[in-house]
């Protein structure tokens, strides 16, 4: 699927008004349906000891997407972002989740980088991408970790996804693969498996690049990752969902009035 | 009737000893080897069995004369029927047989002799071995008698020396008087001397006379012993006479032999005629010696009855009678000579160069000759298609005509029982025979009927000399084994040497419908390379050829059952392991290491680069399946072979419902309480599926297209080349190409979780 990024975000505005309810109402309801796609943020309680996941989609629907499974013994967790954002980002996203949930039920002890190969596979075939110059260039930058609560190992495999984990208030981060669920450009390898011996009371972030991309009011700069990091490193001591409310908030305040340029994701989990 | 069941060939060609091969119970026996292994040497050792003529090339340079036995299945009974007269004990004991063994051995002359052999030339052997202890017994007493004589002659001569002594002492008195005057002694000391000796010697003279005429006494009963004695000694000294001659014969027949087998060709500069002198003498003589030694052999025995105290005329009597309560009238050579009679013909079809000619006059089909090109081939024809010339004298050309058309379509129905070949999809050959007269052209045969033959499919109609090889060859060979089933009213053993070599594979496994078709009536041994000629699942058929020296083609043949095929060499086996689908030639199965079947050809490349990749040192011999039904099978032969062995399932619906049945019905564990059914670890479809995706795509496919599923499942799907593409990604192993390095962690886990289970195996 070829996606093109609109200059004028309100091409809605251009449809008659009929027709824009229509399309709306339309867009309303795919909303719906994204949002079940999406898992319960229920299935997280319990489970971890906090949460929270800031999800700001720039359009009704959008193009990033969060994904949790769990076993008795062990839960996935990834945050994904597909090319674009609004419709064609969102039918991506519905991809991604339709193949992680098809991978996650067919074998739950896949390790963290066999499920983002298996997931370029399916996203390579179903694209038809087979590494021509004219191929789709759609792709998903995920990432994603499987906590195992009986060894209390954390794996996490990224493309071009990173993770952040903060342990007794000391921020590490652990680099994705600069590779997409996606053909590559030259060649595809396989993912890399990071397996993390977890302490209690570790915190780790999974997130799409919509907030450090995010160009501020007043600056007209984007927020960049490294204030990114910085911010969530200066919130761990607080609750997640405190942490969430200043991050929307810190957010919010960079962006002022200036117009969201992509979906914003932020999943923050405590064990 | 006499049906091949075993052979023994020695000192033929390459052959020191092949030891007693049985041949297929269900007369289909296979030769394999490699070149110059040696199959050709026994059939030709089994054909010249029959024909009994050898040239000096079969001969081994030691020149040790061949030896072909041949063991025959009879009914019980039937020896009685065709043995005259054979006496109560020999024919007790030819109606408890059931089998016959006859023997061709030659000798220097390269002149052959049929004996029989096994139990009925023991029988025939203990009773000569009697007679030679009778005849030794005799000959010791003939040669104390002798002794005794010779003493006894000698006790006269001394006795009658003694006897001249005193006589000389006793002088007349004359010429004591004489003595007196001449050696001057006084007449009174004379006196005294004759009064005191003469006395003691007139009685030893006496008691000499005594003794002297009871020797001569005895001396003159055993005139007749010693008379006999002496033409022993005579007879003996001719007989060493032409032993010795024969000795010279043999070796002058020996050195003619060494150049011959050095030279390998005929020598052409020999004096042909010295040649023909020193054989003729050479068979005049053994034939003499046999004489001498009969006559020898009747001697002693007569002679044994002169020292009993016969007369001459009574032990001449005797003589006859005691030969035959020792000799049956019958003897080796003689019943080997008439039960051969009876004995398959053995028919080597190595040429078949008497093709179906294109056409033959009927002229020299009614009269029979055999130098017209085609002649066999022609006559075959018509023995098939059950004709005979008065066929051929049928008024109406329009009926004759139909007729003629009828059996074309049988003929070739009938072929096409046989031939499965088709030229394009659907186009097969038909067989065709016309009569035709020759027109005025043909001066001296115009008006002449001839048959034509044509070979021909919807295209085109051809002459056979026009059609390929392999079309002639099959149709020939066809021809000339069916009709060999029909005309032989004898039970034919047949020798072919590398049938179908041009053939097409699906047509050599045509010649083997041919061979199963006819082997009611004909028993097959052939040679072969082909694995489209060794069915596998027949492998009692099976008898391998090699060196005992696989590098030395100095070295002697020797013959491997079906039971000790596991220790033949990979080379010999290929054959076998090629239908089994092992194609690496320096692999295959192995007493020295343990046997890993696999489901199939693609699992044995792959377990293969594996253990290249990953550097595997253990003993372990991949074994690939033709298929997986074919698994039980290779299960059993490695039993059969007692050899450490294990079968390697993956987690297919096939290969996990193989597992079952194996369990269920064959085996669990094996001798040694080993598990035998190593399901893979990991749930693996099949042995593609060790590769990540990834890696199968980088190394296997080397594409990049995305793969949801298993690589197995993708490729089944795709219906790609499988066994290409792992052959190919062996072969890259081997090259250096792709190394353990360019694998991902996932791929890496996988090969250690195989070389963990193989090395689990040792």
């Amino acid at each position: 699927m070829s996606v093109e990024k609109p200059d004028n975000p309100d091409l809605l505005s251009l449809l008659p008004k009929k027709d824009t309810d229509d399309h709306l109402a339309s867009l309303r309801y795919a909303q719906m349906i994204q949002h079940a796609l999406m898992p319960d943020p229920a299935i997280l309680k319990g489970r971890l000891k906090d949460f929270f996941i800031l999800f700001l989609p720039r359009d009704i629907v959008s193009g990033d997407f969060y994904y949790a499974f769990r076993t008795r013994q062990k839960m996935c967790i990834a945050a994904g972002d597909c090319t674009g954002h609004g419709v064609p980002g969102a039918l991506m996203s519905i991809l991604g989740i339709s193949f992680l949930n098809e991978i996650m039920q067919s074998d739950i002890n896949l390790n963290a980088n066999r499920i983002l190969n298996l997931m370029r596979e399916k996203i390579m075939q179903a694209l038809h991408q087979t590494g021509n110059s004219n191929d789709a260039q759609d792709s998903i930058d995920i990432g994603l970790c499987i906590i195992d609560y009986v060894t209390r190992k954390l794996q996490y495999s990224g493309a071009n996804r990173p993770l952040i984990m903060i342990r007794k208030g000391e921020l590490t981060e652990f680099k994705p693969d600069k590779m997409t669920l996606g053909v590559a450009p030259v060649k595809e390898d396989s993912f890399t498996n990071n397996c993390i011996e977890t302490q209690p009371r570790d915190s780790f972030y999974l997130f799409s690049d919509g907030f450090s991309d995010q160009f501020g009011e007043i600056t007209d700069k984007k927020f960049k990752y490294k204030h990114f990091k910085r911010i969530i490193h200066s919130f761990e001591v607080l609750p997640m969902s405190q942490q969430k409310e200043h991050l929307e908030n810190a957010f919010n305040e960079w962006k002022g009035q200036a117009q969201q340029v992509d979906d914003v994701l932020v999943i923050g989990f405590q064990l | 009737m006499m049906k091949l069941k075993a052979f023994r060939i020695k000192n033929f060609r390459s052959i020191v000893d092949t030891g007693w091969q049985n041949i297929s119970p269900d007369n289909i026996t296979c030769l394999i080897g490699q070149n110059e292994s040696g199959k050709t040497s026994v059939l030709e050792g089994l054909k010249v069995f029959y024909s009994g003529i050898i040239s000096e090339d079969v001969l081994r340079s030691d020149l040790s004369l061949p030896e072909v036995s041949c063991r025959f299945t009879i009914t019980e009974g039937w020896l009685i029927k065709i043995t005259d007269n054979p006496g109560t004990e020999l024919k007790e004991l030819l109606s408890g047989l059931s089998h016959l063994e006859l023997t061709r051995s030659w000798i220097a002359d390269l002149s052959s002799v049929i004996n029989v052999s096994g139990e009925i030339s023991q029988y025939l052997d203990s009773l000569e071995d009697a007679w030679r202890i009778y005849l030794n017994d005799v000959t010791l007493k003939l040669e104390e008698e002798m002794i005794s004589i010779r003493d006894m002659e000698t006790s006269v001569a001394k006795l009658n020396n003694e006897e001249s002594d005193i006589r000389s002492k006793l002088v007349p008195d004359e010429v004591k008087v004489l003595s007196f005057r001449l050696f001057r002694k006084k007449p009174a000391e004379v006196e005294n001397q004759k009064n005191s000796h003469f006395p003691g010697l007139k009685n030893q003279l006496n008691v000499l006379q005594k003794q002297k005429e009871e020797i001569n006494e005895i001396l003159l009963k055993k005139q007749f012993v010693k008379k006999a004695g002496e033409k022993w000694k005579n007879l003996q000294e001719k007989c060493t006479q032409i032993d010795n001659h024969l000795k010279e014969l043999s070796l002058k027949l020996e050195e003619r032999h060494q150049r011959m087998t050095l030279l390998m060709r005929s020598i052409e500069d020999d004096p042909d005629a010295e040649w023909k002198e020193v054989l003729y003498d050479y068979r005049k003589t053994r034939a003499e010696r046999e004489l001498r030694i009969a006559e020898l052999d009747s001697h002693i025995a007569f002679s044994g009855y002169i020292i009993e105290g016969s007369t001459e005329a009574e032990a001449e009597n005797k003589v006859s009678e005691i030969i035959q309560s020792y000799k049956s009238h019958y003897n080796s050579a003689f019943l080997g000579k008439k039960y051969f009679e009876h004995c398959p013909v053995f028919e080597l079809f190595e040429d078949f160069g008497s093709l179906l000619p294109n056409r033959i006059d009927m002229e020299d089909i009614i009269s029979g000759n055999e130098n017209v090109e085609g002649y066999k081939a022609a006559r075959n024809f018509l023995s098939l298609a059950h004709l005979d010339y008065s066929f051929f004298q049928q008024p109406s050309s329009r009926i004759l005509k139909q007729k003629i058309e009828n059996i074309n379509n049988t003929l070739t129905r009938n072929f096409h029982d046989f031939w499965q070949q088709s030229i394009g999809r659907n186009n097969k050959i038909h067989i065709q025979f016309e009569l035709e007269h020759y027109n005025a052209s043909f001066l001296g045969k115009a008006g002449k009927p001839y048959i034509e033959f044509w070979i021909k499919d919807e295209g085109e109609r051809l002459y056979p000399k026009q059609r390929s090889r392999g079309v002639r060859w099959f149709l020939s060979f066809y021809m000339e084994l069916m009709a060999s089933a029909n005309i032989s009213d004898k039970q034919m053993v047949l020798l072919v040497d590398e049938p179908g070599v041009s053939l097409h594979a699906r047509a050599q496994e045509d010649v083997l419908k041919v061979f199963e078709n006819i082997k009611d009536k004909i028993q097959i041994i052939y040679t072969t390379h082909s694995p489209h000629l060794v069915e596998i699942n027949k492998l009692h058929r099976v008898l391998a050829v090699q060196r005992d020296d696989l590098d030395s083609m100095r070295s002697t043949s020797r013959i491997l059952d079906p039971l000790q095929l596991s220790s033949a060499s990979p080379d010999t086996l290929t054959p076998l392991q090629n239908i089994l689908g092992n194609p690496m030639g320096s692999e295959g199965f192995s007493s020295k290491r343990f046997n890993l079947i696999v489901n199939d050809t693609g699992s044995f490349y792959m377990l293969n680069a594996i253990i290249l990749l990953m550097g595997f040192k253990g003993k372990i011999c991949v074994i690939p399946s033709t298929n997986i039904s074919s698994i039980p099978l290779l299960c059993n032969i490695m039993m059969g072979w007692g050899m450490d062995f294990a079968v390697l399932l993956f987690e297919n619906d096939e290969e996990i419902h193989m597992a079952e049945y194996l369990k269920s019905s064959v085996f669990k564990t094996d001798s040694n309480r080993r598990e035998i059914i190593i399901k893979m670890p990991g749930a693996f479809l099949n042995s593609e599926d060790i590769l990540s995706t990834l890696d199968f795509k980088n190394h296997l496919l080397e594409s990049r297209e995305g793969i949801p599923v298993p690589n197995s499942v993708y490729l089944r799907e795709k219906e790609l080349p499988r066994n290409f593409l792992l052959s190919r990604f062996l072969s890259n192993v081997k090259e250096g190409k792709i190394n353990a390095a360019d694998f991902d962690e996932e791929t890496l886990e996988n090969f250690k979780l195989i070389t963990d289970l193989l090395a689990g195996l040792k």
